[in-house]
């Protein structure tokens, strides 16, 4: 149908469309309209995709010279060739509308097998590729730094976007880093001698551009072709490369005296925790290395590669590493904490140093993004509380937005299950997670679901360690057994394969009538990239509130800082944190409004207004008061009648298109987006 | 005459049947006998007719093998060649004594599950005994499309679906004390074969140790005393005949993990894009997979996990009737299409795409949702509503609706305060056997083979016999005895056949 989403000619390829996607629609329009960025949770499975995909072609194909580009990021590889498959439906559908051929060029990224499409880039309308290729400066600095400012950018499935950017700018040291490292700035040495021996002017050639500076970059930036990059901090381009670091033998020299200081460090038996111009005093004192060169590191280790004329970059990925460090730790003094650890804390007998180099800091990363590209959209199902996203990755959206999924038949059914039949509160707490009457009420939660839920049921525990002991304790009291009366079980374990291996007889044990459990991990790869639509997840079991793992130094440093930074007490970001990998994992069985799904959340915490007001507003606003604190048999027959409802599929929620043209109806759709 | 492309697995010259010399012959589906000098048959008997095969007692004169059919009837015959007399009876007895059981299960499993479905539907019992047992119509022509239509519902217990295993067929084997310190298992057979299924390797310990190293009693001692059965304890024993199991277990496991999954859409392994460099990211708390590291509650924990997931595989896979280590034709169908090309959208493996678009479709979205109906494509409607043979059809077809002759003479008077109970059931009986042939007759349309001509012509006077044998008796009886029109349906129903002209339309 041809849509006028506020005077835009919108061609969407469907007969009918979800109020919701009419509204996600319209917000998307105005955040571009005010060139601005935009926050918006709509629920998986009411198309938001195809939305995103056909209001920003529409608006390109309208206002070419506005919006040159879209960008569109996705998580994982399956959800990349999703958009590219919806993408091709888009197009198919205007080529058989409009007649004309297909102008719009798209490319899709989906392994660094690519990197070498850099120039089509620049002509694409339509990139589609993993969120490292904007995030991770490595990585963005080859593919994306020249391209147009007048991007869209969309960050789909966005809900974990602050972690990509922690992790794409962390690093980690051990002592095998450094002495690969070693082995490197040696092999560099060596490739100098002989260089200098049969080609000495190349190594000249090299020093001169380097006097010159990084004039080319700076200028570069400045005229707006390049996207900055937080490695290659605007500082340095204005400088030439410090005397001291321009020769190739000094800088080898140079990387070797940082090499012995870093091994020096790693050489302790107790955890030191210190912030960078702590690290670069120490430095600065013990081995005479200044801050200046050490921000150069990265930029001279590039330079030389390509000077040295090494094909395989690959080889020299820990020196590359250590000299990332370098420049990242000389270059930020704050949103960055520098820990080192004697060893494990599992194993405290096994000596394994280990330098983290944390980034406590999202921003940082997603910095030039929001500065280059005028309209940035973070969206996902599950983005509540949606004030947060913002002051974590600093940005101030034009637009927030939640949108709830219409429904003919309320097809999902979340309910918190808080104690036992005897009483005996559910609950994760740490203080009685091991309780044996805690974990033979979940056993019992657990029996008594696989006993009236058809096909399959997914559990999810808060982690992997407590999974096991469960698990463990389950097999020795003998519930696991009763439960294979009913379903097979099928449980992740910390290998990929293995688990996959697990998914796929758990989803044949589905499909041929039998019945199966899957016992799986929040935060694991099954509860961030597996759906279990239709009778592939009848019922999902949070067991628990999976908070993040809050002994690690990482986080603390990590929390410490949100608060003094941000002002987001400790406790709020936890249950944030907390409150987004639940609703992922209940959302896991909800993918459309033809599918339906238990959402059982077994923990008396969940029916705290704190904890309640952290879920999306799709699953919150189907959270009665008669959901909330249930025992097991009270979550047995309200279970069983939303089952029983659930049998025959009543109606649909759509539109067509005269619908769309009454004023009334477009009022009502405005009441589905729901404005932070 | 014999089909030209039947085997024969013996030839017997110089039989005698009847006094009659001639050559006996073993074919894969019967025995059939023929006199010198003809080339045909007097005798052929389907192995699945005969019941058994009776020899003379050695030492007699006349060295006779006598064949006895289901149907009592029973044919000698006479090995007659002096010399090897004795010899050509045993090979004809030896090969007959493999092939019958063969057939005699074929035969039986038919046989049982026509007794099956009389038993359990007493209605089609009572047709049965109306038109078979009164002999309107033959057994045969009875089942012919009755097992057919059986066959559709059943074809999996034809093709001898396996039935699959509880998952918590190890939880059945409760052990209880003895009351002197020692436990008791119970096991059954169904839990042997359950074992057995689910874990080959126990299998073929068994096979390799019973009964030549162990009874088979201590065999399963040990089994239940064995690191092996409590997979949560660990394996430390070398002594232990299982512990091998469990290495072949995990062996299997392994092969199966490493053939990887067929389904792109659950490989967690090509999940992500781009995973950091190492050395990146703030994810320290990667947990070291080396079991150095780990504590001797971890490994039994761990264990566990495997065990849980290795026994549902089996159990599934053993329930599917499939072996779960070895890769079916499925994933060989698909293996060469969904390599590595993951990466590229243009070369997508297929399944990936089909499951990919499966994925992304709304269906509620399209106009055109429901189900796509076959339009029905009547090229003359017209002849087809004139010609005769729509004509009685849907005077058939009127009289047994709702509000046809007979719903009518129900309406009109409430039948049950009228007449008796027995004549009641009795007039259910005629109706349903009537149906029954009637559904027989205009089975055959359109007549376009001969067989078919055969039948509608038999059919007819099947009717012709029902309807003299049955009907009028009733109709009289029911007159006699009370009013009514109430049989006149079935007649006119049947007039509406005897009218129809039996010419094949096509």
């Amino acid at each position: 149908m041809k849509l006028n989403i506020e005077g835009l000619l919108v061609y969407f390829p469907y007969d009918y469309i979800y109020p919701e996607q009419y509204s996600y629609m319209l917000e998307l329009k105005r955040t571009l309209d005010a060139k601005g960025h935009g926050v918006l949770e709509m629920p998986s499975g009411t198309g938001k995709t195809i939305s995103l995909l056909s209001l920003i072609v529409a608006y390109q194909r309208e206002y070419p010279l506005e919006v040159t580009k879209l960008i569109y990021c996705s998580r994982t590889v399956p959800e990349i060739e999703k958009v590219v498959e919806e993408l091709r439906k888009l197009m198919e559908f205007y080529s058989k509308e409009t007649g004309e051929k297909n102008n719009i060029l798209a490319l899709a990224l989906s392994s660094r097998k690519n990197l070498c499409v850099h120039p089509e880039i620049l002509h694409a309308n339509i990139i589609v590729y993993s969120y490292h290729y904007l995030l991770d400066p490595k990585i963005a600095d080859l593919v994306s730094k020249e391209l147009s400012k007048k991007s869209v950018v969309v960050f789909d499935e966005a809900h974990n976007i602050d972690n990509v950017c922690i992790d794409s700018m962390s690093v980690n040291i051990t002592r095998r880093t450094l002495d690969r490292s070693q082995a490197n700035v040696e092999t560099l040495q060596n490739t100098i001698l002989k260089i200098k021996e049969t080609d000495a002017a190349k190594l000249k050639e090299e020093y001169r551009r380097l006097v010159e500076g990084l004039k080319e970059a700076n200028v570069a930036r400045e005229t707006d072709i390049y996207m900055s990059n937080p490695v290659l901090p605007d500082e340095i381009l204005q400088e030439a490369v410090p005397g001291s670091i321009r020769t190739a033998e000094h800088f080898v020299g140079f990387m070797k005296r940082f090499l012995e200081y870093l091994k020096a460090r790693l050489r302790i038996h107790h955890v030191v925790q210190e912030s960078a111009p702590q690290f670069l005093k120490d430095i600065f004192e013990k081995v005479c290395i200044d801050r200046k060169p050490l921000r150069f590191c990265a930029e001279r280790l590039r330079s030389l590669l390509r000077t040295l004329e090494i094909a395989d970059i690959a080889d020299f990925s820990a020196i590359t590493l250590i000299s990332n460090f370098a420049t990242l730790v000389s270059t930020y003094s704050k949103g960055f904490t520098i820990i080192i650890e004697p060893f494990e804390d599992r194993t405290p007998t096994i000596a394994n140093p280990v330098l983290h180099f944390s980034c406590m800091d999202p921003s940082i990363a997603i910095k030039p993004v929001f500065e280059r590209f005028q309209s940035v959209i973070i969206t996902s199902g599950t983005l509540s509380p949606l004030d947060i996203y913002p002051r974590i990755l600093d940005f101030r959206p034009v637009t927030v937005a939640s949108f709830t999924m219409t429904l003919a038949r309320t097809c999902l059914c979340p309910l918190v299950v808080g104690r036992g039949n005897d009483q005996v509160a559910m609950t994760s707490k740490f203080e009685t997670r091991e309780d044996f009457a805690v974990i033979r009420n979940y056993g019992n939660l657990l029996l008594e679901m696989s006993a009236i839920v058809p096909d399959g049921i997914v559990a999810f525990f808060t982690s992997y360690t407590y999974m096991e002991n469960i698990v463990a304790s389950w097999y020795e009291q003998g519930i696991l057994e009763n439960v294979q009366r009913n379903k097979l079980i099928f449980i992740e374990t910390p290998d990929a394969a293995e688990t996959s291996m697990a998914l796929e007889k758990y989803q044949e044990a589905c499909e041929n009538g039998r019945g199966a459990i899957l016992l799986s991990v929040a935060r694991g790869k099954v509860s961030e990239g597996i759906d279990f639509v239709h009778h592939f997840g009848r019922a999902v079991i949070m067991f628990g509130v999976p908070y993040v793992y809050t002994q690690s130094r990482i986080l603390k440093a990590r929390l410490e800082y949100l608060r003094d930074q941000f002002q987001i007490r400790e406790n709020d970001f936890l249950t944030f944190d907390a409150m987004r990998h639940a609703a992922q994992c209940v959302g896991r069985a909800i993918r459309g409004k033809t599918d339906y799904g238990l959402m059982i959340f077994a923990d008396k915490r969940y029916a705290r207004a704190d904890k309640r007001g952290k879920l999306p507003r799709w699953i919150q606003e189907h959270l009665t008061d008669g959901s909330l604190n249930l025992t097991i048999d009270e979550t047995v027959q309200l279970s069983k009648h939303f089952l029983r409802q659930m049998e025959d599929q009543l109606g649909l929620s759509l539109l067509t298109l005269e619908q769309l043209q009454s004023e009334d109806m477009l009022q009502k759709i405005a009441q589905i987006a729901h404005q932070a | 005459m014999a089909a030209l492309s039947e085997e024969v697995l013996l030839v017997v010259k110089r039989v005698r049947q009847r006094k009659q010399d001639g050559t006996l012959y073993l074919m894969a589906e019967r025995i059939a006998w023929g006199p010198e000098g003809k080339d045909r048959f007097t005798v052929s008997h389907l192995y699945a007719d005969i019941r058994c095969q009776k020899i003379s007692p050695d030492g007699k004169a006349k060295i006779q093998l006598q064949l006895v059919l289901h149907t009592g009837e029973s044919t000698n015959l006479h090995f007659s060649n002096e010399s090897t007399a004795l010899k050509d009876r045993d090979a004809a007895k030896d090969l007959l004594q493999q092939l019958l059981p063969k057939f005699k299960k074929r035969a039986n499993k038919e046989l049982e599950e026509k007794n099956r479905m009389l038993q359990e539907d007493p209605v089609l019992f009572q047709l049965y005994k109306d038109l078979v047992v009164c002999q309107v119509i033959s057994a045969e022509e009875f089942w012919a499309n009755r097992l057919s239509i059986n066959n559709v519902d059943h074809s999996l217990s034809n093709n001898k679906q396996e039935v699959g295993i509880s998952a918590a067929f190890l939880a059945d084997i409760r052990p209880q004390t003895d009351g002197c310190n020692g436990l008791r298992y119970n096991l059954t057979s169904d839990i042997i074969e359950s074992i057995f299924r689910t874990y080959p390797a126990v299998k073929q310990k068994y096979g390799e140790n019973v009964p030549h190293n162990m009874t088979e009693k201590e065999f399963w001692t040990r089994f239940f005393q064995s690191h092996y059965f409590h997979r949560d304890r660990i394996n430390t024993g070398l002594q232990d005949i299982f512990s091998e199991c469990a290495k072949q277990d995990e062996k299997g496991l392994k092969s199966m993990v490493f053939q990887g999954v067929k389904n792109p859409m659950v490989d967690l392994l090509s999940l992500e894009d781009k995973s950091l460099d190492e050395g990146y990211g703030s994810n320290s708390t990667a947990p070291s997979t080396s079991n150095t590291n780990k504590t001797v509650k971890e490994n039994s924990n761990s264990a566990i996990i495997k065990r849980f997931n290795h026994h549902s595989t089996m159990v599934l896979a053993a329930g599917s009737g499939k072996k779960a280590d070895a890769p079916n034709g499925q994933a060989c169908e698909t293996s060469s299409t969904d390599g590595n090309s993951r990466d590229s959208d243009f070369f997508q493996p297929p399944i990936k795409k089909v499951k990919i678009q499966d994925v992304i479709e709304y269906e509620d979205l399209h106009r055109e949702n429901g189900k796509k109906t076959v339009a029905l494509n009547l090229k003359k409607s017209d002849s087809v509503l004139s010609g005769s043979a729509l004509c009685t059809a849907s005077c058939a077809i009127a009289a047994l609706s709702p509000g046809g002759v007979l719903m009518q003479a129900l309406a009109q008077q409430a039948i049950n305060q009228m007449v008796p109970n027995d004549v009641q059931g009795e007039l259910k009986h005629l109706y349903t056997a009537a149906g029954e042939l009637l559904r027989h007759f205009w089975s055959c349309f359109p007549v376009n083979t001969l067989f078919l001509e055969e039948k509608v012509v038999k059919m007819r006077s099947n009717l012709e016999r029902f309807q003299m044998t049955k009907l009028r008796p009733f109709q009289e009886k029911v007159q006699r005895q009370y009013l009514s029109t109430n049989v006149t349906w079935c007649l006119q129903s049947q007039d509406c056949v005897f009218d129809f002209p039996l010419v094949p339309p096509l």
